[in-house]
C-alpha cells in the first residue's frame, strides 16, 4: 500500500460522512458546471446573433418613422462622401414609396403605413398586390408572408388592394440583404434611367405580366425587365426600380429614405459608425448592426453575467466546503499525523496522503456534479434566458411586426417601410435568442475538471498547513 | 550507545517558563534494557520525546551511536526517526483503517523498501511477537489491547532500529498481558541486539530492567 492508495482508502473511512461530503460537493460542482454550460451556450448564441446580423450600418433621416409625415429625406449628395470613409466598402441607397392600386378603395380604419390617404394618379399603379387579405375576428398575424390577417372584425371594401411598395435602389441585385434570383429576363442597373422594373413571380402572376410587359406607376409606363423569385416573401409585393428612376417618378429628385453602409470587417464597425455619425451630424439616425445586435443580446449578456458570478460563487463554495472538511479531518486525526511523523513519515508524505484524500472527495463530487450538470444544464439555461429576455424580446418583436405592415396613419406620409425593415430582422433575432441549446462538450468537461482540481487544492492547502504544524511530540500526549 | 549531557527542555506557558527536563545527563550502553521511572509530570515523556527526536531540546546534547542529534536538520531528524528509532506508545497508536500487517509495513514504506521485502519482514516480525495467522490481516479494532501492543512493537522493529523508546507500554494492559509484553521487549534486546528504554510507573517492572533512571521535577535523582 502506498501513499496514493492509503489516501484513497482514508476517504472511505466513514461511509456516511463520505456520502454527505460527495453529495454536497456534487451539488456545488454541479452548479458550477450548470453555470458553465449556461455561460458557454449564451456566449455561443451571442456570437451567432452578432455574426448573423452582419457588418452593416443603417442610415435613415433623423427622426424617420413610417408612421410620421414629418420626415426629411436624406440626399444623394449627403451620402456620397460616405463611400470614401475608411473601412466603408459600399453604400446602398434606397428611396421607397407606396402606391395604391388604381380603383382600390380605402379601408374604413385608415390607410397602411407609408401610404398617402389623399391618393391621386401621381402615386397610383396599375398593379395589384399578390398579398391576400384575410379578415378573421379571432386571429392575429404578422405581415411577413403573402397573407395579411386583420383581427377585431374590421371590414375591408370589396375592391380593396394592399398598397404596392416601389423601391428605388442603386443596388437592385440585393434588397434588405436578400439576393434576388432572376428567373426570367435580366437584372437592372442601379444607375439606369430607363423606365425598367423587376417584379416578383407572384406579382407577375397576379397581374398577368411577363418580361417585356408594361404597367403604369405615377402615370408613367414601366417595362418589366426581369422576374425574380426570393425566399423573402415580403419582397413579393414590391416593385424594384433603379434609384434615379424612382427619384424622377416620385418627384423626389436626389432624395433617399434609407441607406446601408457595408464595412470591411466587424472589428471596424464601431469606428465606421462613429465616422458616419460625425459626417452626417444631426441629419441622420445612424445605427450599426452591432448596436442592434447589442440591444438584442442584452438579456443574454445579463444571463452571462449571472452565470459567471454563480460559477465563481459555486467554485468558491466548493472550495470552502472541502477546506472546512479537510480542516475537520486533520484536527480529528492530529494524533495519527503525529504517529506517522514519529515513525518516519515526512511532511510531504503525510500531506500527500491528505491531499489525495481531498482529491478523491473532489473527484467523486465532480462525478456527481457532472450528472447534475448534464441533467440541469439545458433546463437551467432555458429558465435563465426565458426569465431574463421575456420583456426585452417582446418589445423587439413588437417593433418588427409594426414596421412591416404599418398601422393606421395620419396620412400624408410619402416615405414608408424602408427604415422599418431593419427592426423586422431584429424581431426575428429577438425571437430566436430563446432557441438556445446548452450542451456539455469537452471544453466543459475540461473546465469542470479544472474547477474540481482548484477546489481540491484550496481544500488541501489549509489542511497541509495544519499538517505541517503538527509536532510529532504531540503523539506522546495522553488521550 | 546513548549519551545525554546537560539536556534541558523549557516550555513557555502563560504564567512563565516551565522546565520539564532540567540538565539531565545519562548514558545507556548498547543492547541494554533501561527504564525511566517517576511520578506524573516528572518529565519522563518529555525526556523520551527528546531522545526520539520528536522534539528539540532547549539546550544540552544527545548522541546515539556516536551521532549527535542536536545539530541535525529537520530532514535529517526525520531520517533518524525512520532508521534509528522505534517507538512503542501507551495507546498503541496504530492506524485504525490498516490491518496489522499493513501497520507494520508502514515504516518500511517510508524507508522505500520494495513491497515484497516489506511484506516478508512484516510477517516475520508479527510471527516473532506472537501475532499469527489471520490476526495479521485484522484491523486494530478487532485485536485485543495486548495484540495491538504486539503489533506496535513489531512496527517499532520494522526498520531494525538501534534504539526502541517505549512510553508506558504496559500502561493500558492487565498485569498478565503487561508481563508478557515486558518479557517480549526484554527478549528483543537480546535477539535483535537493540537498546530499549522504557518509561513506566510500575516499579516492579523497572526493577527487572538492566538500568533504571529515576526522575523528579525534571531532574535525574538516581
Amino acid at each position: 500500500m502506498n501513499t496514493v492508495s492509503r489516501g484513497i482508502r482514508n476517504a472511505f473511512r466513514n461511509s456516511i460522512r463520505t456520502t454527505s461530503i460527495v453529495i454536497i460537493l456534487g451539488l456545488s460542482i454541479g452548479l458550477s458546471l450548470t453555470m458553465l454550460i449556461a455561460r458557454q451556450a449564451v456566449t455561443q448564441k451571442i456570437s451567432s446573433v452578432k455574426s448573423s446580423i452582419g457588418n452593416t450600418i443603417t442610415i435613415a433621416p433623423a427622426g424617420f418613422s413610417s408612421f410620421s409625415s414629418a420626415n426629411n429625406a436624406l440626399t444623394t449628395s449627403q451620402l456620397s462622401p460616405l463611400a470614401s470613409l475608411p473601412h466603408v466598402t459600399n453604400i446602398t441607397e434606397t428611396l421607397t414609396d407606396r402606391l395604391t392600386t388604381i380603383g382600390s378603395s380605402q379601408p374604413s380604419f385608415g390607410g397602411f403605413g407609408g401610404q398617402s390617404s389623399d391618393s391621386t394618379s401621381d402615386n397610383q399603379t396599375s398593379l395589384s398586390s399578390p398579398i391576400k387579405i384575410n379578415v378573421d375576428a379571432n386571429r392575429s398575424g404578422s405581415g411577413q408572408g403573402f397573407h395579411v390577417f386583420i383581427n377585431g372584425g374590421a371590414s375591408l371594401p370589396a375592391n380593396f388592394s394592399l398598397p404596392i411598395s416601389i423601391i428605388g435602389t442603386n443596388n437592385p441585385g440585393s434588397i434588405d440583404g436578400t439576393t434576388l434570383n432572376i428567373t426570367s429576363g435580366k437584372a437592372i442597373s442601379g444607375t439606369t434611367t430607363a423606365d425598367d422594373a423587376v417584379i416578383s413571380s407572384g406579382m407577375a402572376s397576379k397581374n398577368n405580366l411577363k418580361v417585356g410587359s408594361t404597367f403604369t406607376a405615377y402615370g408613367t409606363t414601366l417595362t418589366v425587365a426581369g422576374i425574380f423569385t426570393t425566399t423573402n416573401q415580403a419582397l413579393g409585393g414590391e416593385v424594384i426600380v433603379s434609384l434615379p428612376v424612382e427619384q424622377t417618378l416620385s418627384g423626389q429628385s436626389s432624395d433617399v429614405t434609407s441607406a446601408i453602409a457595408t464595412v470591411d470587417s466587424l472589428d471596424n464597425l464601431s469606428s465606421a459608425t462613429a465616422a458616419i455619425k460625425n459626417k452626417l451630424g444631426s441629419n441622420a439616425d445612424v445605427t450599426s448592426s452591432i448596436d442592434q445586435a447589442n440591444q438584442t443580446v442584452a438579456p443574454l449578456n445579463s444571463v452571462k453575467s449571472v452565470a459567471l458570478f454563480s460559477l465563481i460563487g459555486a467554485v468558491i463554495a466548493g472550495g470552502v466546503i472541502i477546506l472546512l472538511i479537510m480542516i475537520m479531518i486533520v484536527r480529528e486525526r492530529r494524533r495519527e499525523i503525529g504517529v506517522l511523523k514519529a515513525i518516519g513519515g515526512s511532511n510531504v508524505t503525510v500531506m500527500s496522503q491528505f491531499m489525495i484524500e481531498a482529491v478523491t472527495f473532489t473527484i467523486l463530487g465532480a462525478l456527481v456534479g457532472l450528472i447534475i450538470g448534464v441533467a440541469g444544464g439545458q433546463p437551467v439555461t432555458k429558465l435563465l434566458v426565458n426569465n431574463t429576455s421575456t420583456n426585452s424580446a417582446t418589445t423587439i418583436q413588437a417593433a418588427g411586426f409594426g414596421g412591416r405592415v404599418g398601422g393606421p396613419t395620419a396620412g400624408g406620409a410619402t416615405h414608408g417601410g424602408g427604415f422599418a425593415r431593419q427592426f423586422s430582422a431584429s424581431g426575428a433575432v429577438g425571437s430566436s435568442i430563446k432557441n438556445i441549446h446548452a450542451a456539455i462538450g469537452w471544453s466543459v468537461l475540461f473546465y469542470g475538471l479544472g474547477a474540481a482540481i482548484i477546489i481540491a487544492l484550496i481544500g488541501s492547502a489549509a489542511a497541509s498547513i495544519l499538517i505541517a504544524r503538527v509536532r510529532p511530540a504531540e503523539v506522546m500526549r495522553a488521550e | 550507545m546513548l549519551e545525554v549531557k546537560h539536556l534541558t527542555k523549557t516550555f513557555r506557558v502563560g504564567s512563565g517558563d516551565v522546565t520539564a527536563v532540567d540538565s539531565i545527563s545519562l548514558t545507556v550502553p548498547e543492547s541494554c534494557f533501561a527504564s525511566i521511572v517517576g511520578r506524573s509530570g516528572s518529565g519522563k515523556s518529555t525526556l523520551l520525546s527528546l531522545l526520539g527526536a520528536l522534539d528539540k531540546p532547549t539546550s544540552g546534547m544527545i548522541a546515539v551511536g556516536g551521532r549527535e542529534l542536536t545539530g541535525l536538520s529537520d530532514h535529517d531528524l526525520i531520517s533518524y526517526r525512520l532508521r534509528e528509532i522505534g517507538f512503542v506508545f501507551q495507546n498503541y497508536n496504530l492506524v485504525p483503517n490498516l490491518t496489522a500487517l499493513k501497520n507494520v509495513m508502514l515504516p518500511m514504506e517510508f524507508a522505500k523498501l520494495p513491497k515484497s521485502q516489506r511484506l516478508e519482514r512484516a510477517k516475520e516480525l508479527l510471527d516473532q511477537v506472537g501475532l499469527i495467522d489471520d490476526k495479521q490481516n485484522r484491523k486494530p479494532g478487532r485485536l485485543s489491547g495486548g495484540e495491538q501492543q504486539r503489533v506496535a512493537i513489531a512496527r517499532a522493529l520494522a526498520n531494525k532500529p538501534k534504539l526502541i523508546l517505549a512510553d508506558e507500554p504496559t500502561g493500558n494492559l492487565d498485569s498478565e498481558t503487561g508481563k508478557k509484553i515486558f518479557d517480549l521487549l526484554h527478549s528483543l534486546t537480546r535477539s535483535e541486539k537493540t537498546t530499549i528504554i522504557v518509561v513506566t510507573h510500575d516499579l516492579s517492572i523497572a526493577g527487572k530492567t538492566d538500568k533504571t533512571f529515576k526522575l523528579q521535577d525534571g531532574k535525574l535523582i538516581k
